[in-house]
């Protein structure tokens, strides 16, 4: 694999150029022939009966074309559980609960239309914190199931229970065991690209519907499930994405938006947008959510680990979406960072009044690393060890199987931490408690997709034609990551092209193979597998070709050569050299023999093959083209959480040095290192680019960022007062890529997606302590937290 | 978003005059505010009255003191050599608003007229004894700053009247002052609290010894040792708080207590905690009051030892980054 032509370059994006220039067409972009905008009304309150709503002021607004409510449409239920309406009827239990919709032919228009519909509410008791809504006097979120079955708690009905070894008798023989409790906050995944889509109905109520998933499959999948129980039974569904400003988790789930953006193109019989204002991209998209952790730990005299127990609570919000699902990862670094025998973990997700809560880049990892490397430096300070020394003790390693069950392959967890030490002079500026101080954290990831669907496939679709360009018809989508660029380069080394040779279509149900989307670091991984394999089959059957018009090429030449020249001597050619695909080989857009590479006669751009391969006269000839759909060999978690979800797991580890103001509690970021184990970077600067981005979100999660909530309300829904990081803010970061080729991956490459985020919060949390003495375990470290504690410290 | 008129009157009498004639009219100049508070219908003015196209609202006099223009944009007075030097902390609050793009429309005089508490030119304009030329049909006339902030968002302006200058008096070269935004992040940010102050010391006999001190990046506690060996005494200070009040305001029992005093790291904490007491914050989403109260202390000396220091090394002291 040494021989790669593609590769491992640093190829400029492809796709790129029209975005910065401003030709691509993202969802504000997208325009149909008389298309109509929509626009909803939110509730007023966190809990409430709806007593009455009056819509006829806002029907008669000039310009309105419909205003819909929840008895306008089908009483149906929707979302993960079942547990909510898309327009809701009788009561609201969350201040984002859809009440009304307007389309009317301006945005503007729709806007005023909603100041007009009245609405009279009857305010109920309201619950915002998850510890009060599990307690039994409780006031019920949710007086019943999706069924109409009575139900007596807040607490979900999803029993996130995991247990391996003996934790109890574990921590009896532990010579050092550490108890920390710590939370994170509610964050907004703040894609550049607001949350939008179109709805279009053709004359026989098939639906078009321009969204911006990035499961495609599974948004047609859910959108069938709907118009069917609405009525619209054997209705044909195309999901297409427009350009995709950004996903980081907000695009796995269909939104309440997208089921009301299709009512009202039903209703008027014209395509209808919906676009988020930003102000709506904070209050009524589902965040991630907080997460309330206790982690206990313990070691052996040696250091070793001997068992980690973990309890969460997660505030699942008013409704269940993706929010409720991520103690399936939390369960990755719980059961697998580091290599302890005894493991037990339980998260109890709660119903409350505040906004419902989805995926974010790194799903429950980020949450529940924030509590395993915490509790690490904290364990590692009881047993007298250092942090880094610890968890080099404590590593994973090849060949190793976790008590999850998960199988890794390759680990360069070593390199990684090694590569951090030394680029942040570990040993030169650990433990000086003189405002300055180092930290880390290590990670584990899913790299090899992750099976949480029956299926964990892509299919992708690759046809050459005759001139040799290469169409690839992909079913996954791309939002802004570089997919595009990634998978040329693959395709391009796989088939023997270029990658400016390659055309890639993403985000089309109607054109691409089935995928089960681009989320979970997996789309290079799974992928780029497919890709492989249809790019050899494709180089095959071109060889194929090859071995039948290379000989008659020759020949015809060498006879025109002799014909214009009566003394052309004809050369001694050595047909063998090219007369099975085996002996020949495709590089670059050059068929050759493999035996002799520089042949002035065999060498043949293909392509001269193409076109003589499809113009043969008439009847059935070939065309290039091959398909593969590729499922990597996993397992889907079993009833006991236990099973190899992904194909092989990335690891990597982050370090950070920071300067503590003592009298303001200030934290500033002087270095960063982030070092990744990417099996193999197929485009570095890519892998760079994911890396630094992902560690910026995970310096905004330490740091600054958080939504915050007053009784169920966000009260900073705009980037004035939630914090994200802004250019002025650069810190600087040192991505290190660890190369450790992987035996399944797409010429060794393992994802990268969400690697990044997670190790960054909790490694600025343990420089924190290493600075100042001062255990901060609430996220984000605000100076008003570092400042209290230190004087709580000082007394 | 309601709809409205916009106007481009060519000089202030002919903005007065369409003020006077139009109905539900507002002024606007870059617009940071006007525009933001029109998206959140808080404002709702049938016609706009546009200050940009008016060019005799732009000038930077420095003759006698500072003469500042209106529409003078944030941009223009942060990268100006001489405010930088003479009226360090206006240079420092103008360079710490909002982001470049905002620094290069919004102006000074939508700055002040918006009086939001945390106003971050409004600070440096209370230490440096800055009075607001104001034009109105009435005529012209001139306020001090102190009177012209009445309380959030409002301020002493009648009908029709708009902000059209700033006079800053010369302060002598034995007077440095700063302005220290506390935030979170370094850009597109209001401050949690601001802080700026204005020192001007007796220097006994010839140049102060302490510059090199300064200059050197030393320890800060190394530094105020070296004024207080030097028995450097202020002459006359000026504090002032924004985000603490409803206004932005003074803190003049501090002022008074540290007049004619010899410079000291017991003193400045002294100074900063009489500050503190003048100091009546609230929590908010973007702050705790007691956190508000304790940056005060904090940075009330830090502000005055910025002050300092750009007097005795007034070359090298202009990069408001180089202290602490």
């Amino acid at each position: 694999m040494d021989n790669l032509l593609h590769v491992g370059k640093n190829i400029p994006r492809t796709a790129e150029t029209d975005k910065v220039t401003g030709r691509a067409v993202y969802m504000d972009e997208y325009k149909r022939p008389g298309m109509l905008h929509g626009k909803i009304l939110y509730s007023r309150y966190a809990h409430a009966r709806i007593k009455s709503i009056n819509t006829e002021k806002a029907k008669n607004l000039p310009g309105v074309r419909a205003v819909i409510t929840g008895y306008d449409i089908p009483d149906v239920r929707v979302g993960f559980l079942g547990d909510q309406t898309v327009l809701k009827r009788d009561l609201v239990r969350q201040f984002r609960d859809e009440v009304a919709a307007v389309a009317a032919i301006t945005p503007e228009i729709a806007e005023e239309a909603l100041k007009l519909i009245e609405v009279e509410y009857e305010p109920l008791p309201a619950i915002f914190d998850p510890l009060e809504a599990m307690k039994p006097d409780a006031p019920l979120v949710h007086e019943t199931d999706a069924r109409g079955r009575p139900l007596r708690s807040n607490i979900l009905p999803l029993p996130w229970k995991f247990n391996a070894g003996d934790v109890e008798k574990a921590r009896q023989e532990s010579a050092y065991t550490a108890t920390d409790s710590v939370n994170t906050p509610w964050i907004n995944q703040c894609c550049m690209g607001t949350s939008g889509c179109v709805a279009e109905f053709d004359s026989n109520n098939n639906l078009m519907f321009c969204s911006q998933t990035n499961v495609i499959f599974g948004a047609k999948q859910r959108i069938q499930t709907y118009l069917l129980n609405i009525g619209l039974k054997g209705k044909k569904i195309r999901v297409i994405n427009p350009t995709v400003g950004g996903s980081f988790g907000t695009k796995l789930d269909t939104d309440i938006y997208e089921f009301i953006c299709i009512q009202l193109a039903l209703k008027t019989r014209k395509p209808v947008r919906i676009r988020f204002t930003r102000e709506e991209e904070f209050m009524a998209l589902p965040p991630r959510q907080t997460a309330r952790f206790t982690i206990e730990q313990g070691c052996d005299k040696n250091g070793l680990l001997t068992f980690r127990k973990v309890e969460a609570i997660l505030d699942n919000g008013a409704y269940t979406s993706w929010g409720a699902t991520t103690p399936s990862v939390m369960m990755l670094p719980i059961s697998s960072m580091y290599r302890v025998p005894n493991v037990s973990f339980q998260a109890t997700c709660v119903y409350t009044n505040n906004i419902y809560s989805q995926a974010m880049r790194g799903y429950g990892n980020p949450q529940a690393a924030f509590a395993v490397e915490t509790s690490m430096d904290h364990l590692a300070e009881t047993a007298g060890i250092d942090a880094a020394e610890f968890r080099m003790i404590n590593r994973n390693h090849p060949g190793d199987v976790t008590p999850m069950g998960l199988k890794i392959t390759t680990c360069p967890l070593e390199q990684c931490i090694t590569a951090v030490k030394e680029k942040i002079k570990w040993d030169e500026k650990r433990g000086k408690r003189n405002g300055r101080g180092v930290g880390m954290a290590s990670l584990i990831h899913v790299a090899g997709g992750a099976r949480v669907y029956l299926s964990d496939g892509t299919g992708i679709r690759i046809k050459v034609n005759e001139s040799g360009e290469v169409d690839v018809l992909s079913g996954s989508t791309d939002q802004g990551q570089g997919s595009p660029t990634v998978i040329a380069q693959i395709v391009a080394e796989a088939t023997g092209f270029k990658p400016e040779d390659v055309n890639i279509v993403f985000g089309d149900t109607a054109l691409g193979l089935w995928d089960a989307g681009t989320h979970a670091s997996r789309h290079t991984f799974v992928a780029g597998n497919a890709a492989v394999r249809a790019g050899e089959k494709v180089k095959q059957q071109i060889l194929e070709l090859a071995v039948q018009y290379i000989p008659k090429m020759v020949k015809r030449s060498l006879k025109q050569q002799k014909k214009k020249n009566p003394d052309f001597v004809e050369p001694e050619l050595d047909y063998t050299l090219i007369d099975s695909p085996e002996k020949l080989d495709l590089r670059n857009r050059m068929i050759f023999p493999k035996a002799a590479p520089d042949h002035p006669h065999f060498k043949t751009e293909v392509g001269k093959i193409l076109t003589s391969g499809l113009h043969v006269g008439t009847g059935e000839s070939k065309a290039v083209v091959a398909e593969v759909f590729w499922d990597p060999p996993t397992e889907m978690l079993n009833a006991e959480m236990k099973g190899n979800y992904s194909c092989t797991y990335a690891f990597g580890a982050a370090g950070v040095e920071v300067e503590v103001d003592r009298q303001t509690g200030e934290v500033k970021i002087l270095k960063l290192v982030s070092a990744h184990d990417v099996g193999r970077a197929i485009n570095p600067s890519l892998v760079k680019g994911q890396i630094y981005g992902a560690a910026y979100i995970g310096v905004g999660y330490g740091l600054t960022e958080r939504v915050q909530l007053v009784d169920g309300k966000v009260v900073n829904p705009n980037f004035r007062d939630y914090k994200i990081l802004t250019a002025n803010d650069a810190i600087p970061v040192e991505a290190v890529i660890i190369e450790d080729p992987d035996p399944a991956g797409p010429y060794g490459a393992k994802g990268i997606g969400e690697p990044g985020l997670v190790p960054t919060a909790p490694a600025i949390a343990n420089a924190v302590y290493d600075a100042i003495g001062v255990r901060i375990k609430d996220l984000p470290i605000t100076p008003e937290k570092v400042l209290a504690a230190l004087k709580a410290k000082e007394g | 978003m309601s709809n409205y008129e916009y106007h481009k009157p060519q000089t202030v009498k002919e903005a007065i005059g369409l003020m006077e004639s139009l109905e539900n009219a507002k002024y606007i100049a870059g617009g940071t505010d006007v525009i933001v508070l029109v998206k959140q219908e808080k404002l709702a003015p049938a016609n706009l009255v546009s200050l940009r196209n008016i060019s005799e609202l732009v000038y930077i006099d420095t003759k006698d003191g500072l003469k500042l223009g209106a529409g003078v944009t944030h941009s223009a007075i942060a990268n100006n050599e001489f405010i930088r030097k003479r009226y360090s902390a206006l240079a420092d609050a103008a360079g710490a608003v909002g982001s470049k793009q905002i620094r290069n429309v919004a102006t000074m005089g939508g700055n002040i007229c918006n009086a939001a508490p945390s106003a971050d030119t409004a600070c440096p304009l209370l230490v440096l004894d800055a009075k607001i030329v104001i034009d109105g049909k009435a005529g012209k006339r001139e306020v001090p700053i102190d009177d012209f902030f009445l309380g959030p968002n409002k301020v002493a302006l009648n009908a029709g009247e708009l902000v059209t200058g700033f006079v800053l008096p010369d302060l002598g070269s034995n007077t440095g002052s700063a302005y220290i935004k506390h935030a979170r992040r370094q850009a597109m940010d209001l401050p949690i609290i601001g802080i700026a102050a204005r020192a001007a010391i007796k220097i006994d006999g010839n140049e102060a010894v302490c510059r090199d001190s300064f200059v050197a990046g030393n320890d800060i506690s190394q530094t105020i040792k070296r004024l207080e060996d030097e028995r450097l005494v202020f002459e006359d200070v000026r504090i002032a708080m924004g985000v603490v009040a409803p206004r932005p305001v003074r803190a003049k029992k501090a002022e008074e207590a540290i007049k004619g005093k010899i410079i000291s790291e017991k003193l400045l904490k002294e100074i900063g905690e009489i500050a503190a007491s003048e100091s009546q914050p609230r929590d908010s989403i973007r702050g705790e009051a007691w956190y508000r109260r304790e940056m005060v202390k904090v940075l009330t000396g830090r502000a005055i030892l910025r002050s300092i220091g750009r007097i005795v090394g007034p070359e090298q002291m202009t990069n408001p980054n180089r202290l602490w």
